[in-house]
């Protein structure tokens, strides 16, 4: 466990950066996570994908099947990779401040 | 050589059920763990009582062959145990120790057995080539066993047991979820077939229970699918369980308790539902401990037990394919080849579904483990892991071109993508054998 400093705060990240805390998720972490991800630039194509994770996982305490994130943006696994690099599970999901996707995966 | 991997903190043990033994307390505790452990394990002694140091699973052993480190042979990485067994459990140990290779407990005992019990996959490879069959899996299933009793334990293994006791799988997906998955993967197959496939969760008055990987409802939907589209095509009357949705079974990789209360679960989903029959997934380890230890674990089961790939092709008559012009190779997870049987089913299957198969060098029970084996996925060993999995890349590099890679088990699902990419082959297509057989199936 240890922080990391978004606008003078200190979050809570877990060993592997995913936030401790999904409720403390804000605009300002999703920016300080995009520079430690290669996430050069927000676009709005990024939020979608991250306001889609935040959403699912609000209903459902998981985050989605990954053929069902592409379906339900529009965005292509390949295109998901562009935007974020290390892919949907450690890259999108650590971005919408969800829980670290675990097991085999 | 120290390994970066995250340990578990006393929250994460918690989360999991387990506790940290005191420092002070540690050697006695190892002490008595290796006691109760041989006490019911003969295996294991036998194991430790007869190695000769001959060497020949020095280069059976794709981990001291990917990482050339000493105490990665098989031999060392056993000596590492057997030390300790000879100082306090034979009596030439206890009087002439240092003489016969017996060694005291010390400061570095846990860490050395966490840096090298966490780079053996428990593939088994050494014991096809060990001329008295020693098996290092059970060393190192019986030292990580010892060491979580301890609470010296992975963070990613307390990480998957926590959500097992919350959810009933290591992905910590919850029912609603489950049946969301579900619902969205019946639209994906009438999409694609114009056909009202099912996929029932929970269902009572089912002959079988069917118990997939979580990971099939977040990354290898294409196994699910084509394992739907099986039941669909045979008939089948079939559901799956919501309480243990998981043919992965990790206790047998961190702890035998936690290996035994999940092998209780799936008894308990079967008789919810009434099955008869019980058909694992696509998972090599889980397939291991249901098929070689859920009779062994909690008493006789009333209910059949056999593998999805076996039950396919055991049906094969009453399928029809339409084949596929894809050229495909399959690698033979370790708990399939060297400890469950599967190993021409799945051959059969593709054979029937694609035009082309071609054999890995070795292959069967002689096949390298994809690296990832015994639930070393942590994002943090990922350098290792590519060490562990260079002599698979280099068995997959020899036949390309491929359309395909089939590698029907969760663990190599999610190891071998990563392990293709670092060796140079990021475009090969990969995923289980039911994954093609749901391609190639023709449905009415």
């Amino acid at each position: 466990m240890s922080n990391i400093d978004v606008k003078g705060q200190q979050i809570e990240v877990d060993e592997d950066g995913f936030l401790v805390d999904p409720d403390v998720w804000n605009q300002d972490i999703v920016e300080a996570f995009a520079k430690l991800e290669d996430v050069s630039e927000l676009t709005e194509d990024h939020w979608k994908v991250i306001n889609y994770l935040r959403d699912y996982y609000k209903q459902f305490g998981i985050a989605p099947m990954i053929r069902k994130l592409c379906k339900d943006t529009g965005f292509s696994l390949k295109q998901i990779y562009d935007m974020f690099p290390s892919g949907p599970a450690k890259g999108a999901c650590k971005l919408a401040g969800l829980p670290k996707p675990t097991g085999c995966v | 050589m120290k390994i970066p991997l995250h340990m578990a903190k006393e929250k994460d043990l918690q989360a999991a059920g387990l506790r940290a033994v005191p420092e002070e307390e540690k050697q006695q505790a190892l002490v008595k763990g290796i006691d109760q452990y041989r006490q019911w394990a003969r295996s294991l002694m036998v194991m430790l009582e007869t190695c000769t140091k001959c060497g020949a699973c020095a280069n059976a052993c794709h981990s001291y062959l990917g990482t050339g480190d000493f105490n990665n042979i098989p031999a060392a990485r056993a000596d590492l145990f057997r030390k300790l067994y000879k100082r306090y459990f034979t009596w030439t140990g206890k009087t002439i120790g240092r003489y016969i290779g017996a060694e005291d407990y010390d400061a570095e005992t846990l860490a050395k057995w966490v840096t090298y019990f966490y780079q053996c996959n428990e593939c088994r490879r050494c014991a096809v080539y060990c001329p008295f069959g020693i098996d290092t899996a059970e060393i190192t299933i019986a030292a990580r066993s010892i060491m979580t009793a301890l609470g010296v334990v992975p963070r990613f293994m307390t990480g998957v047991a926590a959500n097992m006791i919350k959810t009933g799988n290591n992905m910590g997906i919850p029912k609603p979820a489950t049946i969301d998955c579900c619902e969205f993967m019946e639209d994906e197959m009438k999409e694609e077939t114009g056909l009202d496939i099912k996929i029932p969760v929970d269902k009572p008055d089912s002959d079988i229970l069917y118990i997939p990987s979580s990971a099939d409802f977040f990354s290898n939907v294409d196994t699910m699918i084509g394992v739907a589209k099986f039941f669909h095509a045979i008939g089948a009357n079939w559901t799956i369980p919501s309480t243990v949705l998981e043919a992965a079974n990790f206790g047998l990789l961190f702890s035998m308790d936690a290996m035994k209360e999940q092998n209780q679960r799936m008894r308990e989903a079967a008789k919810m539902v009434g099955a008869k029959l019980v058909v694992q997934g696509e998972c090599g380890h889980g397939w291991r401990a249901a098929k070689m230890y859920t009779e062994g674990a909690n008493g006789p089961a009333p209910f059949g037990l056999v593998h999805i790939l076996d039950y396919a092709y055991q049906n094969m008559d009453k399928l029809k394919f339409e084949k596929l012009p894809w050229r495909v190779t399959l690698h033979d997870p370790c708990n399939y080849a060297r400890a469950g049987d599967i190993i021409e089913q799945p051959r059969e299957l593709l054979k029937a579904c694609v035009s082309e198969f071609v054999e890995m060098t070795p292959n069967r029970e002689r096949n390298f483990c994809c690296g990832g084996g015994s639930g070393i996925l942590m994002d943090e060993m990922m350098d290792i892991r590519m060490q562990l999995g260079k002599k698979k890349a280099e068995q997959v590099k020899e036949l390309l071109p491929l359309d395909f890679f089939a590698t029907p088990c969760s663990i190599c699902k999610a190891q071998l993508p990563h392990v293709m990419k670092f060796y140079g082959m990021e475009d090969l297509k990969m995923g289980g054998v039911m994954d093609v057989v749901g391609k190639a199936i023709v449905l009415a």
